[in-house]
């Protein structure tokens, strides 16, 4: 398909490739017809939504799909110039891990949790060069848990799984991947489930071992910001089927497919202006049963043809080296880009009429930890540890950090979901924590919350109907006919079909579910709203949808917002101030603009720092963090921070800084706790 | 009302697993056939005919031999009556069911003594036991007795376990720590002689019986109903209700009891069985439902005293086998089709 690459040859070629899942249902195909090359040293990405065939193809190329139910129909992967698929399962089993490796997502869903780290990474050379003696395959694995930046890699080879970090396990992964210096690496996700710091260590330590050992690496995720940061060459998938292949650069100045477009246009990055509407595409990605005749993009793309629908679309070149699945793909070009115009609809907060809606004052969250043979109380978990916070009527507060900050135990403190150790929490003037259950409960219609995962939050067991109604019974209101015709109201207002009513959560897509989890939040019209990572769970393209459903709905309803997500682009683009959380506590809060363009606290810049921008020609040095976040149940003397922060000097390891104000030139509320910023 | 798209999917897979759906046919056919075990096994006749008049028997008062013109008051003998009928040519005529003869009934002989071999002739078709009475009769009696029993026993187990074993999980700490204490202390004690005990004590009845059973039979599913909600309790939906204000309650209730009720259901099957295998086991030693109540047991007491009469012993262990094989079909296909265990291999 490709013309001869110019300086690098192909190592990987995958022509033609279709690969079925036998369901109950029947079998039905998840990559249809693919194809296209690795050249060897070089990083190639594939990218696109869940449910799009990446990680099929991945596994394909191992051929590890899982038997019996998946099958690989047609088409032949070249490796080497012999073909995979065909392969005998003995000469199969020399070539993975020893020549081509593949690293996962859930890096302790991969490890054995019964094995020592030390014993899992020899069995790979004890698999693949059984000549080599123990001592000397310690030696080797050692060395290696050296390289991918392991640090005190003796002490560890003896430890679990369990013992150390999800970054710490990601790396152990990637040193098991590389025992054998393999041609080819597959990166199925490999930081998906890692925090923003992290995944930046990461994506530095497979780049740099990429570049010491010129191996290829097909690096798959659905974040494009990861792609522009490391890959050469991309393919973009869409629906089992190939959109778009390019190299990175040319991908993202010229993206052809109405797809590649419209993916990059509707992520909110962090110079995108304030509470602007994303633009978004719409629906989502067809299932598998319910693919369409010709173009299978046809249901989202707003350029759609009538010759679209009929025809599927051949890939084509655009330009050298650039290749688009699309009938128009020279015509489309002007689409989606709404966020430069000027006419883009910029959403309001609600009211603000300067009444505090929420105080927060040093809120403590300490948990237990019992042990012993008396299940006596041996420690705590600082989760929550002096945390005050203010948010006024209409207004959003971002709350950010990574995971494990306590940022969604503070959101459930704030409902009394947990019973907080200290502090006082006023909502409307009520003291929240005094309360009893049942004075509270009359309450809790003025405060609600939207979860994060969709699928979990949502009971399986009750129809929409009941979910959206469950509100109004809980809180007496109305009679039986009354309530009907509000979740209607509400269906329609979270833009969700009225046939919704009969239906069960397990039919809708996770955008879908968060839109009914939407609904049931604001079925009584509360004032706060609690947005606990409303978006994280979601696909690129369905969280634009979410983010502006959710500005639209505060603009309308008067709502206030704590915003609470560890995407710092996502928070920036809806709140009026952002707070950061570090280790049970606030480091740094000013409002969005100046946290962003001036922030103080070096965790808040290395947050900033580390977030992938979705421009390969941005090649500005990132601040990567080193080190993971300390247990919240023993965190470090003195400043939380600096066991990691670049600038530490010896009063951080003695005192803590308090979080103060920073006088700063535009008077702005600017606050943050750092014994460098005077 | 709408079923849920998911339950349909279960059942319809329940469907394609043929053993266990032909199992649950047949424990319904035998269900419905013990249900009016009276028009098929029964010393009263279904039809009588008699001078111009149809007589219906079998369910009602008794109809005294007067009435069809018989020397005495007590209740009529319809096969004496048939057999006279037959004999006197007249156009009275009596419709005996296929077997006809009662569970209770010793069809005694003058120069014979029980137990007496299977015959087509006498319409004994599983032979008589030690008494007389036809094994038949009382395999389809018993088995009525014994299927109902372990309904009943079912749903009163379930309704403690679910209760207590729920109340437990949700609220933990020490309402929890105090019932598993309490379980464990029950399950030591000795359930068969605190029976022997009380049925020394009193006779126990079919109340009585499953009084007792319940007494030591709510630990399981309490067991398993703690564990199901220390599970559900934590999930987000409980968390999305308690937002909303729900009260303990209708949490319980309306959220945590519909998500477990798949695998209450399929535990139920083999608590069927248990129930039958319990009272059958309770019979055989003497200290179940006192005689001549049908009873399983019994006849499996009287087969392992009769060696020689093998017709007792061989009905009873074929009856007992199939209705057991039957019930654990049953609960295997629905534990198939509710949790379904794809096999998966990687080459």
């Amino acid at each position: 398909m490709h013309k001869d690459w110019p300086d690098s040859e192909v190592i990987l070629k995958v022509e033609n490739l279709v690969v079925s899942f036998e369901f109950e249902s029947g079998r039905l195909p998840a990559v249809g017809d693919i194809s296209f090359e690795l050249r060897k040293g070089k990083i190639l990405g594939i990218v696109g939504e869940s449910g799009c065939g990446k990680s099929v193809t991945a596994l394909s190329i191992m051929r590890l799909l899982p038997q019996p139910s998946g099958v690989i129909d047609n088409g032949r992967v070249l490796f080497d110039g012999k073909d995979i698929v065909g392969m005998p399962v003995e000469e199969m089993q020399n070539i993975r891990g020893k020549k081509i490796s593949m690293i996962f997502q859930e890096p302790m869903a991969a490890l054995n949790p019964v094995h020592k780290i030390g014993r899992q990474i020899s069995e790979v050379y004890r698999l693949h060069f059984p000549e080599i003696n123990k001592k000397e395959v310690k030696e080797r694995s050692i060395n290696l848990l050296d390289r991918v930046g392991i640090p005190d890699p003796d002490i560890r080879y003896n430890e679990y799984p369990h013992q150390i970090s999800g970054g710490m396990r990601q790396r152990v992964m990637i040193a098991m991947a590389l025992a054998c210096k393999p041609d080819i690496l597959i990166a199925d996700e490999p930081t998906t489930a890692l925090d923003v710091t992290i995944q930046a260590q990461i994506l530095e330590l497979i780049k740099d071992l990429q570049e010491e050992n010129g191996m290829s690496v097909i690096f798959i995720t659905h974040d494009l910001g990861v792609i522009a940061e490391i890959c050469d060459d991309v393919v973009v998938m869409y629906a089992g089927r190939i959109a778009e292949t390019a190299t990175a650069s040319d991908l993202f100045k010229r993206p052809s497919h109405p797809y590649t477009k419209g993916l990059l246009s509707s992520i909110p990055r962090i110079g995108t202006k304030r509470k602007t509407r994303l633009s978004i595409i719409k629906g989502m990605v067809p299932g598998l049963d319910e693919m369409h005749e010709g173009c299978r993009f046809q249901n989202r793309c707003p350029a759609v043809q009538p010759l679209c629908k009929v025809q599927p679309p051949q890939i084509a070149e655009v330009s050298e080296n650039h290749f688009a699945a699309c009938h128009f793909s020279e015509t489309t070009s002007t689409l989606f880009d709404i966020n430069t115009k000027n006419d883009v609809k910029i959403y309001g907060s609600g009211l603000n009429d300067g009444n505090e809606s929420l105080v927060v004052s040093n809120l403590k969250m300490h948990f237990p930890i019992y042990g012993g043979i008396f299940r006596r109380q041996t420690g705590k978990v600082y989760a929550v540890d002096d945390v005050s916070l203010k948010i006024n009527a209409g207004e959003t507060v971002g709350l950010v950090g990574e995971s494990g900050c306590g940022k969604t135990t503070f959101g459930r403190c704030v409902l009394k979901l947990y019973n907080p150790t200290s502090g006082q929490v006023s909502f409307n003037g009520n003291n929240i924590l005094k309360m009893r259950q049942k004075d509270l409960r009359p309450l809790r219609r003025n405060m609600q919350m939207i979860f994060q995962d969709p699928f979990e939050s949502l009971n399986s067991r009750h129809t929409i109907g009941d979910i959206l109604e469950e509100p109004f019974i809980i809180h007496k209101i109305g009679t039986p006919a009354e309530r009907k015709k509000e979740v209607k109201k509400l269906l329609a207002r979270v833009g969700l079909q009225e046939n919704a009513v009969n239906r069960y959560p397990h039919e809708f897509s996770g955008g879908q579910r968060q839109r009914i989890g939407i609904a049931r939040a604001i079925a009584l019209k509360p004032g706060l709203i609690i947005c606990d990572e409303p978006v994280s769970a979601l696909d690129v393209s369905i969280q634009s949808q979410i983010l502006n459903l959710l500005m639209e709905l505060q603009e309308e309803m008067n709502l206030t917002y704590l915003f609470i997500a560890h995407d710092l682009a996502v928070v920036k683009h809806v709140s009026d101030r952002i707070a950061v959380m570090y280790l049970g506590k606030i480091v740094e809060y000013a409002d969005a603009e100046t946290i962003i363009s001036s922030p103080l606290h070096p965790y808040t810049q290395a947050l900033i720092s580390s977030i992938p921008i979705p421009d390969p020609m941005r090649s500005s040095k990132k601040q990567v963090l080193y080190g993971d976040v300390p247990s919240p149940s023993n965190p470090p003397e003195g400043c939380s921070f600096n066991t990691r922060c670049p600038l530490a000097y010896a009063e951080c390891k003695i005192h803590e800084p308090a979080l103060k104000f920073i006088t700063t030139s535009d008077k702005a509320e600017h606050m943050a706790s750092c014994h460098l910023v005077k | 009302m709408k079923i849920n798209p998911l339950t349909i999917k279960k059942i319809r897979r329940f469907r394609s697993i043929k053993r266990g759906y032909y199992s649950l046919a047949l424990f319904i056919f035998l269900i419905i056939i013990s249900l009016f075990a009276e028009v098929l096994v029964n010393k009263r006749a279904l039809v009588v005919y008699y001078s111009g008049d149809i007589y219906l028997p079998t369910y009602g008062a008794m109809i005294p031999g007067k009435t069809f013109g018989q020397n005495y008051d007590y209740e009529t003998n319809y096969r004496e009556l048939s057999r006279e009928f037959k004999k006197q040519k007249s156009s009275n005529w009596v419709l005996m069911p296929v077997i006809p003869y009662d569970s209770y009934e010793n069809d005694l002989r003058d120069d014979e003594y029980p137990p007496f071999p299977p015959s087509i002739e006498n319409k004994h078709y599983l032979g008589t036991d030690n008494v007389g009475r036809d094994i038949a009769a009382r395999l389809l009696y018993g088995f009525r007795i014994a299927i109902f029993f372990s309904l009943i026993l079912l749903v009163v187990t379930y309704s403690i376990g679910v209760s207590i074993g729920s109340a437990m999980g949700f609220w933990g700490g020490k309402f929890d720590l105090f019932f598993q204490r309490i379980i464990e202390i029950w399950s030591n004690i000795p359930f068969l002689y605190v029976i022997i005990i009380v049925s020394s004590i009193i006779v126990p009845n079919f109340i009585i019986l499953i009084f007792i059973m319940a007494f030591f039979g709510w630990m399981g599913i309490t067991w398993i109903m703690r564990t199901i909600t220390y599970k559900e309790k934590t999930r987000e939906y409980v968390l999305a209700a308690e937002t909303l204000g729900a009260s303990n309650f209708r949490i319980i209730f309306k959220h945590i009891i519909p998500n477990t009720i798949s695998i209450i259901v399929t535990f139920a099957p083999f608590a069927i069985s248990g129930g039958i295998v319990a009272l059958t086991s309770l019979d055989y030693l003497g200290f179940g439902l006192p005689p001549p109540i049908p009873s399983w047991g019994e006849l499996l007491q009287q087969g392992w005293a009769n060696m020689d009469a093998w017709w007792i012993a061989g009905s009873v262990t074929i009856a007992m086998v199939v209705t057991l094989m039957t019930v654990t079909f049953i609960g295997e296909g629905v534990r198939e089709a509710f949790d379904p265990k794809m096999h998966t291999i990687y080459e």
